[in-house]
């Protein structure tokens, strides 16, 4: 397929205008929108409202909201976009990129300090959210009425995200190398303890809306009345709630409503799987279909998943028009479960029973692997193909492979140095695997135990050579005694300097004659991304030794880089 | 102030954002007034970066696939 980028290119619709007006283009997002007025007219409406009418928070903090939150979900659509869009508006580059790689390293007003903590709790944790958090940025100098406006626009934020993965358009500008995502707890789950911020009073007969919600679910729903302070968005964000939600078009109402079920359900927001289920009466087999699991998928906000979930609608015959509309449904959900998070609206109904076997299977896909489960042990996402196995389900240990050969093949890599080798190493890995399965106990995630037998049978395979040593160690790790030699400055942009090829080539050679007990630990930490417990459990290591070597092979990584970006050295390393 | 040593010897987590206000505020302070160590971190968070980015030792599915179709058909023929 692919379709889903294009759309009607050609005559500027008003909707579209707007935005050319207030963005300096037409980003490629909307282009498919435009297959669909309505929903483009309502899309554009609110963003509107929200990111262009002149409200408290200015034009530049509401978009540094946007760009810090693009940044920090990897967003690389978004992220390209509202740099462009804060570079229009005269901030320095090298600024932007302070932000964006940690805020918290960048001299700013006490405010906007307050405010992007905020956003950023909100738009990567909202369901951590609390009185505590509102109270915090209160006394750091923001007031209601700029708090509601950073809900809404970091809930536009998550909007825009989506929709970049979901409608999948080409970038605006050339790609920009995204900063590394910092690792932050944000503390545990809260229950709905609002509403936290005043709200003038309407009822059905001051507002036009709220007579339609009056008429049609019977009740004003909280998260709407806690939004009366900013009407304009109040208002937008209704009109796109009766066009999406309330409304059967190419896809009908209980489609529609039961993907806003599973994202409420993956997102874990209790206040919209209360009104969904209630809106979608007896929980039933319309919230299991190939919809809503493609959803809870594009939630996971990764653009293969999101490939994936496109590619499985467009498998079992959805329209383009269908998997366009699915595609805002699902920004629009997430959009609404931030502005609930932030506002803290209460719930009108109860909440659906969780073990219901439907919503246990949304539970089972969310949006955001958490790491671990409420009683602190690993959350493992193989669990359910591992007991497939164990009961005899020969077939499904394909899966096992096929989820975690890169990362078995990259540990190998590490401790091999060679990649033929770690390719043999490979094969006995999952063999072994296979072999010992029914003693595994779950005392840790299958891809720690799977790992710690890659670590195992790589490092046999180096005691054949006899060079098991390079890979102990001995003594303590420290870095007293570290002299860097390379210490001159390196061009803004290196991934300018060469292509990606290249790029790939230099690194893999610096890795490569890095010392084996550095080298896997930059292999699993930097390069496969594993979290530091899981990195020290593969491996057999402490959390200290495995930081300590981290940070020695990832300074001799790049003194081993140096010749090839630092300023004017391109020429020179070639 | 800091040495140069000890701001090294914490640059690993400074880089991954795991250091306490008070000890982020010294390593800032030392970087005020230290280009090389200026430079290292500076060139450290690139290395890091495009390390990160590069998706180096990756595994074709031309490569994985006999590999993955090997191992299927030993475990196939263990568990007759």
């Amino acid at each position: 397929m692919g379709s889903v980028r294009d759309g009607v290119a050609g005559s500027i619709t008003r909707p579209l205008s707007i935005v050319q007006e207030h963005v300096g283009f037409v980003p490629n997002l909307f282009r498919p929108l435009t297959l669909q007025p309505k929903l483009l007219e309502s899309f554009v409406a609110l963003l509107d409202a929200i990111l262009f009418k002149q409200n408290c928070l200015s034009r530049v903090q509401k978009e540094s909201i946007l760009f810090v939150l693009a940044a920090a979900r990897s967003n690389a659509y978004c992220f390209a976009w509202h740099f462009q869009t804060l570079k229009l508006f005269g901030v320095p580059e090298q600024r932007l990129e302070q932000i964006a790689a940690d805020y918290e390293q960048v001299e700013l007003a006490p405010q906007n300090r307050a405010l992007l903590k905020f956003v950023l709790k909100l738009g990567l944790a909202g369901n951590s959210i609390s009185r505590q958090d509102i109270g915090d940025a209160l006394l750091g100098g923001l007031t209601e009425e700029s708090l509601l406006d950073a809900i809404l626009t970091t809930a536009l934020s998550r909007l825009l995200c989506m929709a970049a993965l979901g409608l999948r358009p080409n970038l605006d500008f050339s790609a920009r190398t995204l900063p590394v995502p910092l690792r932050r707890s944000w503390g545990t789950p809260r229950e709905c303890g609002g509403p936290y911020l005043n709200s003038p009073r309407f009822e059905p007969q001051d507002l036009a809306p709220f007579a339609f919600l009056q008429e049609f679910l019977r009740l004003i729903p909280n998260v709407f009345r806690a939004q009366t302070l900013r009407m304009d968005a109040l208002l937008a964000e209704l009109a796109l709630t009766e066009a999406i939600l309330f409304a059967d078009s190419g896809l009908t109402r209980k489609q529609k409503q039961s993907v806003g079920l599973a994202i409420a359900t993956a997102d874990r927001n209790i206040y919209w799987m209360a009104l969904f289920s209630e809106l979608l009466g007896e929980v039933g087999e319309s919230a299991n279909s190939t919809l809503t699991e493609c959803a809870v998928k594009l939630a996971k906000a990764t653009p293969e998943f999101a490939m994936e979930a496109i590619e499985a609608l467009d498998s079992k015959g959805f329209t383009q028009d269908q998997i366009i509309e699915w595609a805002v449904v699902v920004s629009f959900a997430c959009f609404l479960n931030t502005v609930q998070f932030g506002l803290g609206a209460t719930p009108e109904f109860s909440p659906p029973n969780l073990s219901s076997p439907v919503l246990e299977k949304i539970v089972h896909l969310p949006a955001e692997e958490p790491r671990h489960s409420v009683d602190g042990t690993p959350v493992d996402p193989d669990t359910e193909i591992v007991a497939r196995v164990q009961v005899g389900d020969v077939d499904a240990f394909e899966e096992l492979i096929h989820r975690h050969s890169r990362r078995v093949y990259r540990t190998l890599v590490g401790i091999l140095a060679d990649p033929d080798e770690a390719r043999d190493a490979m094969q006995d890995t999952f063999l072994k695997a296979y072999q010992h399965l029914s003693g595994f106990q779950r005392r840790s995630k299958f891809s720690t135990w799977l790992l710690s037998i890659a670590s195992n049978t790589g490092i046999e395979r180096l005691r054949r050579r006899k060079e098991v040593e390079s890979l102990d160690g001995s003594g303590l790790e420290t870095e007293e005694g570290f002299r860097p030699r390379q210490i001159q400055a390196w061009e803004d942009d290196p991934e300018q300097l060469y292509s990606r090829i290249e790029m790939r080539s230099l690194i893999e050679n610096g890795v490569m004659r890095l010392p084996a007990k550095y080298r896997v630990v930059v292999m699993l930490r930097d390069i496969e991304q594993l979290s530091a417990e899981d990195a020290a459990a593969a491996l057999g290591l402490g959390i200290p030794a495995l930081k300590a070597r981290l940070l020695r092979g990832r300074l001799m990584l790049r003194e081993a880089l140096a010749p090839h970006f630092m300023k004017g050295a391109k020429g020179a390393a070639h | 102030m800091i040495s140069c040593s000890d701001f090294i010897a914490e640059i690993g987590n400074y880089l991954d954002g795991e250091v306490a206000t008070e000890v982020r505020a010294k390593l800032q302070e030392h970087l005020a007034h230290c280009q090389t160590c200026t430079i290292l971190v500076d060139s450290a968070r690139k290395t890091l970066r495009i390390v990160t980015d590069a998706g180096s030792f990756d595994l074709p599915e031309t490569t994985f696939r006999p590999i993955a179709d090997r191992i299927m058909a030993r475990i196939r023929e263990t568990a007759k």
